[in-house]
């Protein structure tokens, strides 16, 4: 039988009815169609048990109390703690995307040595070893004074570890970084003669009057000014922001007072002047508890005018009268200052005249008004032995002169650094440890800073990421992050009440890095004789169980502890000043130099607009990189592609030609970026405005090359009064391309 | 077809606490898994369940105002439960919820033809142009009680429904069969450190959500509390997040008007 | 040859196989019928599944007759509400700590497993898409359904059964059933979408879809 084309078709037909009568089309369809959804490549997360862990959040010096969502043995989600006295189940952006930081690309897996200008890996035995080394090189040479510490905070366990080891090593350069706390710390000290922090009581206070903080923008303690605002909101209270740009702290205002940059003190003095004048301050505070008024008084009255104020300060003088009433009559009425986030110290002058409106409508602790906070007393570790290397070389003064006669309030003077070693033949600094901080990003006139940390011969940094510091540094000893390590924190900032979080460990450290506590507790050890004297406990975590003794266990089972019935010293005991009163003025204050409104840097003719800079909660902008979450919510009129949008008045986009969208040059006196231009109706004719938190050079690629970095473009000015960096912008020039 | 004990969830944002920070932006990325690249800066591209919009009274210096709005899914009952998007859905892969009133997406039933992205009048829905990638470990930090989308599919807002499932699991497990009002609330809602945002059951007259806007249930759900409003009201959408504000130019700045309309009033 | 020839020749040969066709053809439709009802029948579901062994026999069984709580005891459920599923080596070690018995089986499970600490790459019947938030909760606490309803007597088996992986979707040939036409016998026997529909329908579970008046989808996919 011959297979011809018929009997081949009748096959066919035949084996197509058999095949539908089969199961394997329908069957292989609907597996098709479920293959068709399986991604291999798309991840799917492990399921396993749900548990949450309370912790503190260390991304800045908010102190959130925050539940960290595990599954298994991942890290999932941080959520703010429900019940917490500062943030109350709130959390910011960053604090939320702080998974991405735990995991992300940007951590240092490993102690990294740099050789040769590329980085090769080193063991930490090997690492310590060599700062040791160079450590008792330096020591035996006399030289330990050379050896200094860039901090983030000088409270709690590790800062004062690292400056314990400074001590007792024989350096009096431990220097912490400079940010509004200075100019707090330093106006209650002069002012009300205590060592303290400064605590706003916004959520029980009825008017804020703001000299252009960021209430809402990451000011003092975020979340919890978050949530004051949103209850000063609820109660029927006001607020007004004075700033020269419509910040979202100025868009949620009740008001919104446009002001020439840099005179913020000019008006606060001014408003002292109305209210003096129209006799509308706290007699019983003024005339019982404060001394010093009636030179304050003379000083407002004669150079304080209405009139004179406005004409410095561009807000017309029928709003600061009214303005001035409308302060003193209300019931509690507290003034705050600090630009956005706080991280320029600012002129020690316009703090004290701002503070001064707080003690003239007697709101100095008192519900609703500024609190003297006190610093956190629970570290009392015993004294140190010095040898006498030791000894001498703390007699040495300060690198940046902070406490010398020509700077004798200052406590740091971080600021001064950069100038110091660069006016120097050979860097006073030979040593060079960074811990929660990256000066090389954080710092203005970045080019400056990095021609300084170039001098220094040995600078090692601590930080968990690679950011622009631990990338120039010569050695990186690599933290664990917050979510994988113990640690105290402090105080919550701005936060009207004593309160300690507790940080801890809720993974198991994914890389090989150690905690910093326990790295200086080690090289103290091998350093021997007085120094590993200093240092009694076998681990930093034995260390902080022993320190925090009875509050330890509270710690633990709740993540905090506060002093629940804290309530600010009573106005009899209050001030510690000569006179037992607050003073509006004294003779410290009276060897200042005046206010005087700061000029920004860089002259008029060449540079006829001036540059301001602003902060996003959507930008990190201290020592912490945004994670790609926070980069991802960043408004498109702010950046776009890799682009900047700096914004302008239509006026002055008008008179230099400058087209909303369009590219455009940007020059200061420190340097030039291109940058894009947003034609924006909320600035003052006149001004730039730059966000900060962008232009890394490091933390990778969802962030580096992003935009353009403010502190490339602008240089420090010197507070004539305290010494601190006071630059509030910096002239410049806006060209069409 | 709405049974007598059904829900309907719904959000209130108060806009005079809103700060525009983010934070409820980057709490729903983190829960639900939101992929994220490099370049993020053209927001049509870029996945984001809640975004936060800038108005403006479109005034000059220095009259010039500002407030933010966050944007989630406004989840519409439409008529019926026809909302736009799930009227136009070819392969059912969205749909309306009668017992939540909750709008699902199934991306798994998603084919991608982007019909309800051009439905939506708010702009709630993203498509997935690339495959969604995490750098080496960051997948660590993925949420196994959401999906990962893949490329191709259409997302949006979900009300967080997963904490719906979780919520009610627990219940059963302690034997009750309804959950709390504060048992199911969404991560924005959570994370919002202005306390901006309240979520509950619009058709609970003890819930937060229905004593602050007062919805007229006979009325399209419109708000009796005059300081409230939804967006694009108008338009029928019966949406199920509503807006308070104190600023009537932010009142009006959520609806289309003829420039003449609600002005003869006050000439 | 001439052309004319040739054409002849075929005319020719085709008009003697069309008298005799009708069988042959017929046979070959036949033959083409039962040979693809076999491949679709009996080879095509030899070659869809690949058969994998689990990595230790379990005796389900003898570990029921030990426990109190019946399968809660190993497959519980946590005070949020979730579910634990296949229980990790941890719970095992509990007891398994050392050998507890003769068997071969657990002597491999003790060697290989807890000694070295490695969780037991369980091969899961019943593992459905990513897709699928399956809540075993609103089932066995609210609506107090058994195992078996869904799971069968796998708590009677002494031994674990091959493991058939569908070669193209992945996934355990029990979703789609035993039976290669998808009939099925009793409720364990499938367990695809359809299944859980069916059951939905038949008491009234979730049917709040607008667009097909059955289930919503945001019960079980989200």
């Amino acid at each position: 039988m011959k297979i011809d084309r018929r009997s081949f078709l009748s096959f066919v037909i035949g084996g197509a009815a058999g095949t539908a009568l089969s199961p394997l089309p329908w069957k292989l369809t609907d597996d098709i169609a479920i293959w068709s959804q399986n991604w291999p490549w798309t991840p799917v997360p492990q399921k396993g048990e749900v548990s949450y862990l309370n912790s503190t959040c260390t991304l800045c010096p908010g102190g959130c109390g925050i539940l960290v969502r595990k599954v298994g043995e991942r890290v999932v989600k941080l959520e703010g703690m429900e019940g917490h006295p500062v943030n109350d189940g709130g959390l910011c952006t960053l604090g939320l995307a702080g998974t991405q930081l735990l995991y992300g690309p940007t951590r240092v897996k490993t102690p990294l040595k740099k050789v040769n200008g590329a980085w090769r890996k080193i063991s930490w035995n090997a690492a310590i070893a060599e700062i040791v080394e160079k450590l008792s090189d330096l020591r035996s040479k006399g030289l330990p004074h050379t050896v200094a510490c860039i901090s983030g905070s000088d409270r709690g366990t590790v800062p004062e570890l690292f400056n314990r080891f400074l001590t007792v090593y024989g350096s009096p350069n431990f220097m912490r970084t400079s940010s509004i706390q200075d100019s707090y710390e330093l106006t209650l000290f002069l002012t009300q003669g205590v060592r303290a922090m400064a605590g706003f009581d916004v959520a029980n206070a009825d008017f804020i009057l703001s000299f252009g903080s960021g209430l809402i923008e990451g000011w003092e303690s975020p979340v919890y000014m978050f949530r004051a605002k949103s209850t000063l909101r609820e109660n029927g209270g006001r607020m007004d922001q004075i700033e020269p740009r419509l910040s979202k702290t100025a868009a949620k205002s009740d008001k919104w007072i446009a002001i020439s940059p840099g005179t913020e003190g000019a008006l606060a003095l001014g408003l002292a002047h109305v209210i003096i004048k129209e006799k509308l301050y706290n007699k019983k505070f003024v005339d019982t508890y404060t001394s010093g008024f009636e030179a304050h008084k003379k000083l407002v009255i004669d150079g304080y005018p209405p009139d004179i104020v406005s004409k410095i300060t561009g807000v017309d003088t029928a709003t600061i009268t009214a303005l001035a009433k409308d302060f003193a009559r209300a019931r509690k009425p507290l003034a705050i200052c600090g630009r956005g986030k706080g991280y320029i110290p600012g002129s020690l002058q316009e703090f004290l005249a701002i503070h001064t409106l707080n003690a003239l409508v007697g709101n100095i602790n008192q519900t609703g008004g500024i609190w003297a906070v006190p610093e956190p007393d629970y570290i009392s570790w015993p004294e140190v032995e010095m040898d006498k290397i030791a000894s001498n070389g703390l007699q040495q003064e300060r690198v940046d002169g902070a406490g010398s006669k020509a700077y004798p309030y200052a406590r740091y003077l971080l600021g001064r650094l950069p100038e110091v070693i660069n006016s120097s033949q050979d860097s006073p600094i030979q040593v060079l440890f960074v811990t929660t901080a990256n000066p090389m990003y954080a710092m203005p006139d970045t080019q400056a800073v990095a021609k300084a940390f170039e001098k220094i011969p040995f600078v090692v940094s601590f930080s968990s990421f690679l950011d622009e510091t631990a990338v120039n540094a010569d050695l990186i000893l690599p933290n664990h992050v917050f979510l994988e390590r113990y640690e105290d924190v402090p105080a919550a900032h701005g936060f009207p009440k004593p309160i300690i979080g507790l940080a801890r460990p809720v993974i198991e450290p994914l890389f090989n890095t150690q905690h910093s506590g326990d790295v200086i507790i080690q090289i103290a050890n091998e350093l021997g004789g007085p120094i590993a004297d200093a240092f009694p406990w076998d681990s930093y975590d034995a260390c902080l169980e022993e320190t925090l003794a009875d509050k330890w266990d509270a710690l633990v089972e709740d993540g905090y502890w506060s002093d629940e019935v804290f309530s600010a010293a009573d106005w009899s005991t209050a001030f510690e000043t000569d006179s037992a009163k607050f003073e509006f003025t004294n003779e410290d204050i009276e060897s200042l130099p005046r206010y005087n409104p700061l000029k920004a840097k860089g002259d008029e003719a060449h540079y006829p607009l001036v540059l301001i800079p602003y902060d996003s909660m959507r930008l990190a902008s201290g020592h912490i990189g945004s994670p790609p979450f926070l980069i991802k919510s960043v408004e498109d009129y702010i950046l776009t592609a890799n682009d900047v949008l700096v914004e302008v008045n239509p006026a002055t986009a008008n008179e230099y030609g400058l087209k909303d969208g369009k590219y455009a040059f940007l020059r200061t006196p420190k340097g030039n970026a291109r940058v894009k231009v947003r034609v924006f109706d909320g600035i003052m004719p006149g001004l730039v405005a730059i966000p900060r938190g962008l232009g890394h050079t490091a933390f990778g690629r969802f962030l580096a090359g992003k935009g353009v970095h403010y502190n490339a473009l602008i240089g420090p000015v010197e507070d004539p009064a305290s010494g601190h960096d006071a630059a509030w912008g910096i002239r410049a020039k806006l060209s069409k391309t | 077809m709405e049974k007598e004990n059904s829900k309907k969830f719904g959000m209130v944002i108060d806009l005079d606490k809103c700060t525009g920070c983010g934070s409820c932006m980057v709490a729903c990325m983190a829960e639900n898994n939101i992929p994220f690249r490099e370049d993020e800066t053209d927001k049509l591209l870029s996945v984001s369940w809640m975004h936060v919009y800038r108005l403006t009274n479109v005034k000059p210096f220095p009259d010039t105002e500002e407030c933010y709005l966050p944007r989630p899914c406004q989840h519409c009952e439409g008529h019926h439960g026809h909302s736009p998007c799930v009227s136009v859905c070819p392969a059912t892969a969205t749909d309306y919820d009668m017992d939540t009133g909750i709008v699902s997406q199934i991306y798994t039933r998603c084919f991608g033809c982007r019909y309800c992205m051009a439905a939506c009048p708010y702009h709630v829905r993203q498509f997935n142009w690339w495959d969604p990638l995490w750098p080496d470990g960051m997948e660590k930090s993925l949420n196994p009680n959401v999906s990962v989308r893949m490329r191709g599919v259409v997302e949006k807002c979900s009300f967080c429904i997963h904490r719906y499932q979780l919520a009610k699991d627990q219940a059963y497990m302690e034997g009750r069969r309804e959950i709390e009002e504060d048992e199911y609330q969404t991560a924005c809602t959570q994370a919002c450190p202005a306390g901006a945002i309240t979520f509950g059951d619009l058709n609970n007259p003890k819930h937060a959500v229905y004593q602050m806007v007062k919805p007229d249930k006979k009325n399209g759900g419109k708000p009796k509390n005059p300081k409230a409003f939804r967006l694009l009201e108008r338009l029928g959408t019966n949406a199920k997040v509503y807006y308070l504000s104190s600023r009537e130019w932010v009142r009006r700045a959520g609806d289309n008007y003829l420039k003449t309309e609600g002005q003869a009033k006050h000439a | 040859m001439s052309t004319n020839e040739k054409v002849n020749e075929v005319s020719a040969e085709t008009t003697e196989q069309d008298d005799s066709a009708a069988g042959p053809i017929i046979l070959f439709f036949i033959f083409g019928l039962v040979v693809s009802l076999v491949i679709g029948w009996v080879v095509f579901p030899k070659i869809l599944y690949s058969r994998k062994q689990q990595p230790v026999a379990f005796n389900h069984a003898l570990h029921n007759e030990l426990v109190d709580e019946g399968c809660e005891s190993c497959h519980f459920f946590r005070e949020d509400g979730s579910y634990s599923g296949v229980p990790k080596l941890a719970q095992c070690i509990d007891c398994h700590e050392e050998i507890q018995g003769e068997s071969a089986e657990e002597q491999k499970f003790v060697e290989e497993y807890v000694a070295k600490e490695r969780e037991v790459p369980w091969l899961v019947y019943s593992r459905q898409p990513d897709c699928v938030f399956f809540s075993h909760a609103a089932h066995v606490k609210l609506a107090g359904m058994d195992c078996v309803t869904c799971h069968g007597p796998i708590g009677e088996s002494e031994s674990l059964k091959v493991y058939e992986e569908n070669r193209i979707s992945g996934y355990s040939r029990d979703i789609w059933g035993k039976n290669i036409a998808g009939f099925k016998r009793n409720t364990w026997d499938r367990m695809k979408m359809d299944d859980c529909a069916e059951c939905h329908r038949k008491n009234n579970v979730n049917q709040n879809s607008v667009q097909t008046h059955k289930g919503g989808c945001f019960v079980c996919h989200r």
